[in-house]
């Protein structure tokens, strides 16, 4: 692997005891380097552009999608439904709980007393069962439900919405947890070597070797929730225990590059000099060799992404994902399974995932070429 | 040489015994196990007949103290872990994988069934993908920057961007019948009425059956095997030997296939060694989808339904398959690649 280093000889040099200090002239950092390259790679840029726009978006969902109305003028008064909760009795509906607020809109809209709703551009939320529709769902793709309802009448859209920011989040999280625990592993195997490094690898072996998706389902399966005793904590498949499942066993993945990059690195000279002004190993480790052997690390990640969401969909497709209620894709296409001629429960999710997925390979296709460029050289 | 490929086999020992220890482990420590199960069996059982005899005897049934050590006992549960796990072990040695808590048969007749099914499948979209990627990689590779290599590296990446599993559940929704075309069958093996089907008529009801589930087996190799030979072959034409069998006016034609191809199918030849564990490992994702009895289904059923016997033994062989394939990888890299010196 080689890598380009670019050191502000002149500078040095020319800057003598007796001239006043030049201006600190910053040289261009090999980061920013390698964001620029990765900037004229356009269809990487351009997808990660999109997925991060999206993904900001996804944030805002609530107002966008969302079956609470923004803003409501009741009786003069202004009501804010998307921030604070008012029973139905409120507005003189005699429901229980929530109001259904798109009745309401047509009640006011009715009356013509200059009362109004503002409801979200598309008026459903993703856990809402839509009872009142005509037959029994899951309903096709209408006008009102472009792209249909669920077994259980949920909007599909809505679903489909709140799903790509669980599972960019879910992946992102567990991203940053393994990437964390494999980059601390990796490189203290790698700097310390000896026994360690040995013990380490045996570890990593057996750890890399155990069939990753049977062990969650071993572990994700559990139905009964597990009791603490002497505590009111109740340990049962959650957004986050699967997190940390997930990384349990992701971690290993980076550790062996890590812990390459870091017996590379510590061969080199500035390591030597580090080591012999005294610096303790803690900020050698950390300070002078890891912003040196991050290459792997941030080239490996968008994969590690897609590697994610994959396990994300595959879990929930088992029915051993993420909690019921829970927006996702996998458990759409798992309805879909089971009613093979609702096809917009398996067409739809896969189009939304395929998407996603293809748009971060593309990031993930301009990071490694910007980050760890490879120049072939042809003869002809 | 021979030390190191023998230190190796000897570092399986270990390595299985770690593996097969953090499983047993975890199947011991999470609830619902056989036990529970029986329990809840039994539970059941007595709300029913409680319901039907009119009584409340329900849920606040207790299982006899007796009846629940027969059954510890029956499951090994009543020894503790550290015990049943040397047991299990010392049985695996003597080549006795225990019995089936489901099937009442020897885990190793109920694992064996399913092999013709796996080696068939997996055998099938193994060659398949080594037929197309290869030629592709290397079409990519001679054409680099052209048309077609662009266009089919449009394909790799939507391949890679796919599960195979999840392409599955699409091409069943088009192609099974359902609101599309009834072209393939809604999964299985074999179609139920194999034994009277004429030769031809077997031969194409085979491959109606097996068409989307090794399609989708294919996908999940196929963006890797043709990046990978691809790049590799990239690698070789920009070397000094490739300059200089040019220099020496030799023809394209020659210099690409005889002198770099041959250096550049040496990253592929590797991932041979593990030709075995792939063929009957299989995806139980693919195979649920499709509904195919093979080895991955298998072990998925047999978490869910703790027939931990099962479960452990289907462990043991896909383990030591893979322990194995790294090592014959690494056997076949010094054997295809001279400069390669383990120590």
């Amino acid at each position: 692997m080689k890598q380009e280093e670019v050191l502000p000889i002149e500078e040095t040099i020319g800057a003598t005891a007796i001239a006043p200090p030049l201006p600190p002239r910053r040289s261009i950092s090999v980061f920013r380097k390698r964001v620029r390259k990765f900037k004229t790679l356009k269809r990487g840029y351009y997808s990660f552009l999109i997925v991060a726009v999206s993904y900001a978006f996804s944030f805002i969902l609530p107002i966008l999608i969302n079956n609470e109305a923004l803003l409501l003028r009741y009786n003069g008064q202004y009501y804010f439904p998307i921030s604070t909760f008012y029973p139905a009795s409120e507005f003189g509906m005699d429901a229980i709980g929530e109001p259904n607020y798109r009745e309401l809109k047509e009640q006011l809209a009715a009356r013509n007393s200059g009362d109004w709703v503002l409801m979200p551009m598309h008026p459903y939320s993703a856990t809402e069962s839509l009872l009142d529709l005509p037959g029994t769902p899951p309903h096709a793709p209408s006008n009102e439900h472009p792209l249909g309802t669920d077994d259980r009448g949920r909007d599909v859209l809505a679903r489909l919405a709140y799903g790509f920011n669980v599972s960019l989040t879910f992946a992102i999280i567990v991203l940053l947890l393994a990437e964390s625990v494999g980059v601390f592993v990796g490189a203290l195997l790698g700097y310390f070597g000896g026994k360690l490094d040995m013990l380490g690898q045996r570890f990593i072996e057996i750890w890399s070797s155990l069939p990753f998706l049977y062990t969650i389902i071993i572990i994700s399966s559990i139905v009964v929730p597990i009791y603490i005793p002497g505590r009111n904590l109740v340990l049962q498949p959650s957004f986050w225990l699967l997190i940390v499942i997930l990384a349990v066993f992701e971690w290993v993945g980076i550790t062996y590059y890590v812990r390459g990059e870091f017996y590379r690195e510590k061969a080199r000279d500035y390591v030597g000099a580090a080591i012999a002004m005294g610096q303790s190993d803690t900020k050698i480790m950390f300070k002078h060799i890891l912003p040196n052997s991050l290459t792997p690390v941030i080239s490996f990640a968008p994969f590690t992404i897609v590697a994610n969401i994959g396990a994300l969909v595959a879990l929930d497709f088992l029915g051993f994902g993420l909690p019921a209620p829970t927006p996702s894709w996998g458990e759409l296409i798992g309805q879909g399974m089971e009613n093979l001629t609702k096809w917009w429960l398996v067409f739809f999710p896969l189009a939304a995932l395929f998407l996603t997925l293809l748009l971060i390979v593309f990031i993930g296709e301009a990071v490694r070429e910007a980050f760890d460029p490879k120049e072939y050289s042809r003869l002809r | 040489m021979t030390g190191y490929f023998l230190r190796r086999l000897l570092l399986i020992i270990p390595t299985f015994i770690g593996i097969t220890l953090i499983v047993f482990l975890v199947m011991h420590f999470v609830p619902g196990g056989p036990i529970e199960r029986q329990i809840m069996r039994y539970k059941m059982a007595a709300m029913t007949e409680g319901g039907a005899t009119g009584g409340t005897a329900g849920l606040g049934t207790e299982i006899p103290p007796e009846a629940l050590e027969e059954l510890k006992r029956f499951y090994g549960f009543d020894k503790p872990v550290h015990i049943r796990y040397i047991t299990w072990l010392w049985n695996v040695m003597r080549l006795d994988l225990g019995t089936s808590y489901v099937y009442q048969d020897p885990v190793w007749d109920v694992i064996k069934s399913r092999f013709p099914i796996s080696i068939f499948i997996g055998l099938t979209g193994f060659l398949l993908s080594y037929l197309v990627c290869v030629p592709l990689g290397v079409l990519k590779a001679v054409h680099h920057g052209s048309k077609f290599d662009f266009l089919s590296s449009f394909i790799v990446f939507l391949g890679y961007s796919i599960p195979g599993w999840a392409l599955g559940t699409a091409l069943l929704v088009l192609f099974g019948g359902g609101s599309f075309w009834d072209v393939f069958p809604l999964g299985g093996f074999r179609p139920t009425n194999w034994e009277f089907l004429g030769f031809f008529q077997k031969i194409s009801a085979q491959i109606q059956h097996m068409f989307l589930p090794v399609l989708c087996y294919m996908i999940g190799s196929f963006a890797t095997l043709t990046i990978l030979m691809k790049n590799s072959l990239m690698e070789n034409l920009g070397q000094d030997y490739v300059r200089t069998a040019f220099a020496k006016g030799l023809d394209e034609h020659r210099v690409i296939f005889k002198h770099a191809l041959r250096n550049s199918l040496i990253p592929i030849a590797t991932g041979l060694g593990h030709v075995f564990s792939l063929i009957l490992a299989g995806s139980f994702l693919i195979e649920k989808v499709f509904n195919i009895d093979g080895m991955g289904y298998l072990g998925y059923t047999s978490i869910l339904q703790r027939d931990y016997p099962v479960a452990l033994g289907i462990l043991v062989i896909s383990s030591l398959l893979m322990l194995i394939g790294n090592i014959l990888s690494d056997v076949i890299y010094v054997m295809v690649d001279p400069r390669i010196r383990f120590r």
